[in-house]
């Protein structure tokens, strides 16, 4: 490997514009992809593709429809019974329908005709909107809504608080035509202007919650620009020379432009919410640059030619760097296990990214490097200089970090760590899958949009339901099997069983709710004529009456379009981890009770948005230790090729799944739940923290190979790849830090946060704990010297073979 | 070599000046209705080329020719919004045929022969009603042959749906779902008796001197079985400014229901794309809408003849396109020389979900050729489109008198945002036996067009 990687780095160097033509090529071929990068949100896939509730949402969108955005608008002083409430909730509804993709036929509120009330009257049933043609204008309109209202149940159920005091208006928008952040801005401005001393108004729902991310995005593009400046600042003290600051900020933003390139080609929308990620390696693609150049300057002060100095370096320096960039790649590559759309397309993004600086990095740094003026600090910053200043300190403090790793002290630091991580798998056996807050883990607690969800779950039945779907078993049954007695009794039985269950619903409802009404009403009008005859002459009655002169679009929500299929909705209280067991549960025990298979249906769990999330951590838990095994698999199979020894791939897995472990514990503490968001991180946090170890191991390796004594082997590792292991570590948590204190995202501020720690752990353990391993253990591997990844050479034959040259162009310089 | 008189450029100018001109005059090289009146020919009252599609597409596209995703570009001026994305994006076919130039062929005979007879007689009252001198209602034809304005053209198309003093039609209609297969099926009779301008009536143009009403119309589905029986009533006032009666009457339960008068945006049954306010374009009385003006006149494809299917013994034709290959008709479209394009605002409707409605209005017989309507942010909403024709082919006719019977063929109504079509022919017979006819006399009131009717009808 050291000659192919010799003869590799010889090869680029000596054609060193023909290597760069190449890269611009390259370069230019990504850019021109993109123009076609699109940054939006595809709810549905954010679902996991294969779990059962999923593939029962994907059949039936409509039941639950997670397109739905609900304001409720309530009175602080009093109820909504009077004129200036009514007009509000009139003017409100009515511009809501302005609103861009909005489905006409579904926008629903106490003012549209579709809330009505009926009654029996002597020239035949007589069905009216609660709310007149105009909204009341004095207190006879009033009283004649109250009126009216009380003689719609459903109205008063589902549209207006038990207290009076809260009314709501949901309305359902079209997937193919929505852009959330128009959406979202436009219901916003109608919300807030709604807001006054006497009114609340709240809004919530997936649209909303999606547009809050989207309103967040120039925040983000804020804070993502006060990384960039950290990152330079931090880039800029470190090097202090023109040559070490413009390399990383060139082959990063290559980079950059092959990554998001290659998803515009392939024409891949990014989530915005991952656009950490990317940010994480911009800051991974420094910390590789700052290592090589490092070396670089190492040699350079050694050989004294820039481009001789590239070469050498990028011969070094290729193993560890690739085997480095690999790990990265394999633990974003690998997220893609996971059967979620949008992680696959994130781990395809991300992956192709941080594999991609293998060329744009590790190859264009010697090629830039190698074109640029040297440095005139090259001594200071590789010590040289003598032993003072900060990069002295530094190695200093590292110093006595060391003493720590070997000696009599190691017996204590393993004593301690042994305890730190006992009480860590106590806490890691703790953590929860799933979502421990009521409305949203993606923003803050308090923040406008899990208020109104809490507000909302206050006053009403709530914004959080489980569908217990019945499904036609031939879509085109021409008897219509939502029409059918055996269905509509069923679905009566299944919310009988419910709501007599400890700890019931907050309410329940189906097509069968709006029957016996229609049926009463009809029949006259006495209440002994609501009960329906179980039998499809009767039931088939009844819905006609329903349905007579109404869009089917009406009653979506609880039938489809063609009346085949139908749904039970449960509402809960709210979506915290502990309701969603519970809400299934009963789920489960009610299909159990009706039984699931029928002659002309069955009956399918689940959807809404309880299932689906309960689909999303059902993923995460499956998925989270298959792609934390599978990475533990191929990092130990790519560490053992390049150490030659399996025992080095075991001495690096362990201090990344300790860091994982302690990640987890820390979770646990912070009352972070494991769920689709932190998915990637324990990935992210493993292939990057092996980047440490493997550094580290290698110059133990190296180091040994001078002094044949652990000890010194380990002091000396840690004093001078342990400074750039913490300098690089330093670098991504300070870039990354201002996520969690500037963020309105909790999500940017928990994956800031997350990444911070899971990089310091890995840090800690990678300067201490793989040095202790090697000094418990004092492996065979370390003894070796044809390591691929060792990083030692022999500069001297450089310097000999510089002088031979010379002397031989001096004597062909005097022969012509 | 053929040299045109009067080029594309020419007649483009001269509909510019005429949209731009306060009043509307119709016709372009002589005025339209005069020359209607002496010949009952139009080729004297427009240039070559707003008479052959030919001409006016400078040979691209021929009569005879099939209007298709691949040439439809060709002719994007002369289709609405939503016909162009039909054709462009969906499959849907549109043939072309000759431009009418006989007049006669455009409508009933009797109700021409009544729109010159009363031509000049009838004029807007201080309310917006149509009258004649003495303040009496409307006495048969075309009001305003020559409209002036928008509520004028309106009025043409309003006071007579059918142009027949009575017609039952009996109608089956399909409702096709976005995946292109057909959610829902019905046969339905929909049956209508004007109350005035009557043409055909002994005793003159009011019917049992009821002048306070307009028209009686039902409608009543016999098949499927889940709706057979179920059948509405509206009783019409001639007040264009009062709500139309609207009662419903389900047999299951042997009982009627009155429905809010001002609930003409919603569906008479589950599936069906065409609320109460589409019919004939002009499904409320004309007063509840307001703020109408004329956007534009132009030359249009419209379906206003050969579009019969009496080859057929049902009178039934195949569909075509969409997903399912079974979403449009085969219209036969023609070269409409020049369409009044007319739009107007639901302002006696204060829930309405509709914004406005936009319908162009053929100026040779003052019926609707095409009527799209627009949500409340102004985006298209959804499409009507009627075909007309004269009842005859080579081999059949249906007879009127002396004459070839006229009236629709077929129809469709395509709700674009939520893409589900609802499309409808005139059958000969439908399921429970009912067969299209019409100008049966008075008798079809009590049969069909009061409550006891539909009461009897649904048992």
């Amino acid at each position: 490997m050291q000659n192919f990687s010799y003869r590799l780095s010889r090869a680029v160097m000596s054609n060193r514009k023909l290597s760069v033509l190449v890269i611009a090529l390259i370069t230019a071929f990504f850019a021109w992809g993109c123009r076609n990068v699109e940054l939006k949100t595809i709810f549905s896939d954010l679902l996991p593709a294969d779990h059962p509730f999923v593939e029962t949402f994907k059949d039936h969108p409509n039941f639950g429809n997670p397109l739905t955005v609900t304001i409720m608008v309530k009175r602080t002083d009093g109820d909504i019974y009077n004129v200036e409430t009514l007009n509000k909730i009139w003017d409100l509804t009515r511009d809501v329908d302005l609103a861009p993709a909005v489905d006409h036929d579904q926008v629903i509120s106490i003012s549209t005709e579709k809330v009505r009330y009926a009654e029996a009257t002597p020239f035949g049933i007589d069905t009216q909107p609660v709310m007149g043609d105009a909204p009341p204008s004095g207190p006879e309109d009033v009283e004649e809504f109250r009126r009216r209202v009380d003689k719609a149940p459903l109205a008063r159920r589902f549209y207006i608080s038990e207290d009076g005091t809260a009314t709501i208006i949901t309305a359902t928008f079209i997937e193919r035509l929505l852009d959330y952040g128009e959406t979202f801005e436009y219901l916003q401005g109608l919300v807030e202007n709604a807001r006054d001393e006497h009114h609340e108004v709240h809004m919530a729902g997936m649209p909303a919650l999606t547009g809050w991310v989207y309103r967040y995005q120039q925040q983000m593009l804020g804070i993502f620009a006060l990384t960039g400046i950290a990152l330079l600042a931090c880039l800029i003290l470190y090097m202090r020379n023109f040559a070490g600051v413009i390399t990383p900020i060139t082959t990063s933003l290559i980079a950059a432009i092959w990554g998001f390139g290659f998803v515009g080609w392939l024409g891949l929308a990014i989530e915005p919410l991952i656009m950490v990620v990317p940010l994480l390696l911009v800051a991974r693609s420094f910390s590789h640059c700052v290592q090589f150049t490092e070396r670089y300057y190492e040699i350079y002060l050694h050989v004294g030619d820039k481009r001789k100095a590239a070469e050498i370096a990028l011969s070094v320096m290729m193993a560890p760097s690739m085997l480095g960039i690999f790990t990265d790649a394999a633990g974003l590559l690998l997220i893609a296990l996971a059967p979620i759309p949008a992680m696959e397309r994130f781990a395809l993004f991300c992956g192709f990214w941080a594999a991609m600086l293998v060329p744009a990095n590790v190859f264009l740094s010697p090629l830039i490097l190698s074109f640029l003026p040297a440095p005139k600090n090259v001594r200071k910053i590789t010590g040289m200089d003598g032993d003072h200043g900060f990069h002295a300190a530094l190695k200093r403090f590292l110093g006595h970090i060391a003493k720590v790793t070997y000696g009599r002290a190691a017996r204590v630091t393993t004593v301690v760590f042994l305890i730190i991580t006992g009480v860590s798998v106590y806490e890691f056996l703790q953590m929860k899958i799933g979502n421990p807050v009521e409305g949203s883990n993606i923003l803050w607690e308090d923040g406008e949009f899990n208020t109104a969800v809490a507000a909302i779950n206050r006053n009403f039945p709530g914004v959080n339901t489980l569908e217990i779907v019945l499904e036609a078993k031939d879509p085109i049954n021409p008897s219509r099997v939502a029409r059918q007695a055996e269905t509509i009794q069923t679905m009566s039985r299944i919310q009988y069983a419910l709501e007599h269950m400890e700890n019931p619903p907050e309410a329940t409802l189906s097509f069968s709710d709006y029957l016996p009404e229609a049926n009463r009403l009809f029949a006259g009008g006495n209440p002994k004529w609501a009960p329906l005859d179980p039998t499809n002459e009767a039931t088939l009655a009844a819905v006609g009456a329903v349905l007579f002169g109404t869009s089917p679009k009406a009653f979506l929500h609880v039938t489809d379009f063609e009346q085949q299929n139908t749904t039970v909705s449960l509402w809960y209280k709210n979506n915290k981890q502990e309701t969603v067991d519970l809400a299934l549960d009963q789920a489960r025990r009610a299909v159990e009770l009706v039984g699931a298979d029928h002659p002309e249906f069955r009956v399918r769990l689940a959807t809404g948005t309880i299932a689906l999330q309960q689909s999303i951590n059902d993923t995460v838990a499956q998925y989270e230790y298959v792609i934390l095994g599978a990475l533990n698999i191929v990092i130990l199979v790519g560490c053992s090729i390049a150490y030659r020894s399996i025992v080095a791939g075991f001495f690096l897995l362990i201090p990344v799944n300790l860091a994982n472990l302690y990640l987890g514990a820390a979770m646990v503490e912070m009352g972070i739940g494991l769920d689709v968001n932190t998915l990637p991180i324990a990935a992210i946090g493993i292939g990057v923290g092996i980047d440490y170890g493997i550094y580290l191991l290698s110059r133990i390796c190296e180091e040994y190979q001078a002094t044949k004594h652990y000890d010194t082997a380990i002091r000396a590792a840690i004093m001078t790849t342990g400074k750039a292991i913490l300098f690089t570590a330093s670098i991504v948590a300070i870039g990354i830090l201002p996520w969690y204190f500037l963020s309105d995202l909790k999500f940017l501020a928990d994956m800031g946060l997350l990444l911070v720690m899971v990089m310091t752990i890995n840090m800690v353990l990678s300067i201490v704990v793989v040095p202790l391993l090697v000094w418990l253990a004092k492996p065979y591997f370390v003894t070796r010297d044809d390591l691929l990844v060792g990083e030692s050479v022999d500069l001297s034959q450089y310097t000999e073979g510089r002088a031979m040259e010379e002397a031989e162009m001096k004597t062909m310089a005097a022969a012509q | 070599m053929h040299i045109l008189k009067f080029g594309k450029d020419y007649t483009r100018r001269q509909f510019m000046n005429k949209s731009a001109q306060a009043g509307l005059s119709l016709g372009m090289l002589t005025s339209l209705w005069p020359e209607i009146a002496r010949s009952a020919d139009i080729s004297k009252v427009y240039p070559e080329e707003l008479l052959s599609i030919e001409a006016y597409t400078k040979g691209k596209i021929k009569t005879g020719d099939m209007i298709d995703a691949n040439n439809v570009d060709v002719v994007k001026d002369l289709l609405d919004d939503i016909a162009y994305k039909q054709v462009k994006d969906m499959g849907r076919k549109i043939r072309i045929v000759k431009t009418t130039t006989d007049v006669t062929r455009m409508f009933p005979h009797d109700y021409l022969e009544a729109t010159l007879r009363n031509a000049g007689k009838a004029k807007l009252d201080s309310t917006g009603n149509v009258v004649i001198d003495g303040g009496d209602p409307w006495i048969g034809g075309n009001p305003f042959p020559d409209a002036k304005d928008g509520l004028q053209a309106f009025a043409n198309i309003t006071l007579s749906w059918g142009r027949h003093d009575q017609t039952l039609y009996a109608v089956k209609d399909w409702d096709i779902s976005p995946s292109g297969s057909v959610s829902y099926q019905y046969d339905f009779a929909w049956c209508e008796q004007n109350t005035i301008g009557l043409l055909n009536n002994p005793d003159g143009p009011y019917w049992q001197g009821k002048k306070d009403r307009n028209r009686y119309q039902s409608v009543w589905f016999t098949s499927p079985n889940d709706v057979r029986g179920t059948s509405f009533l509206n009783e019409w006032y001639y007040d264009q400014t009062q709500f139309p009666d609207l009662f419903g009457y389900l047999p299951a339960f042997k009982r009627e229901r009155r429905f809010p008068t001002n609930q003409r945006f919603e569906p008479l049954v589950p599936g069906v794309t065409i609320f109460l306010s589409d019919a004939w374009a002009a499904g409320d009385p004309m007063l509840t809408w307001g703020n109408y003006k004329v956007i534009e006149t132009k030359p249009h494809l419209g379906a206003v003849s050969e579009n019969w299917a009496g080859d057929d013994p049902n009178w039934e034709k195949p569909a075509h396109g969409g997903p399912g290959d079974q979403t449009f008709w085969l219209s036969n479209m023609e070269l409409c020389p020049e369409v009044l394009v007319v739009e107007c605002e639901p302002t006696g409707y204060p829930r309405a979900p509709v914004g406005k409605k936009r319908v162009y209005i053929d100026t040779r017989n003052m019926m609707f050729v095409a009527y799209l309507t627009y949500d409340r942010r102004g985006e298209m909403w959804k499409s009507f489109e009627p075909a007309f024709s004269l009842y005859e082919t080579p081999n059949t006719k249906v007879m009127d008198g002396d004459h070839v019977h006229w009236s629709w063929g077929h129809f469709t109504c395509h709700d674009i945002q939520s893409n589900r079509m609802s499309r409808a022919l005139k059958a000969k017979k439908i399921t429970g036996g009912y067969e299209s006819g019409f100008n049966q006399g008075d008798g079809i009131h009590d049969q069909f067009l009061t409550i006891q009717a539909i009461r009897r009808l649904g048992a």
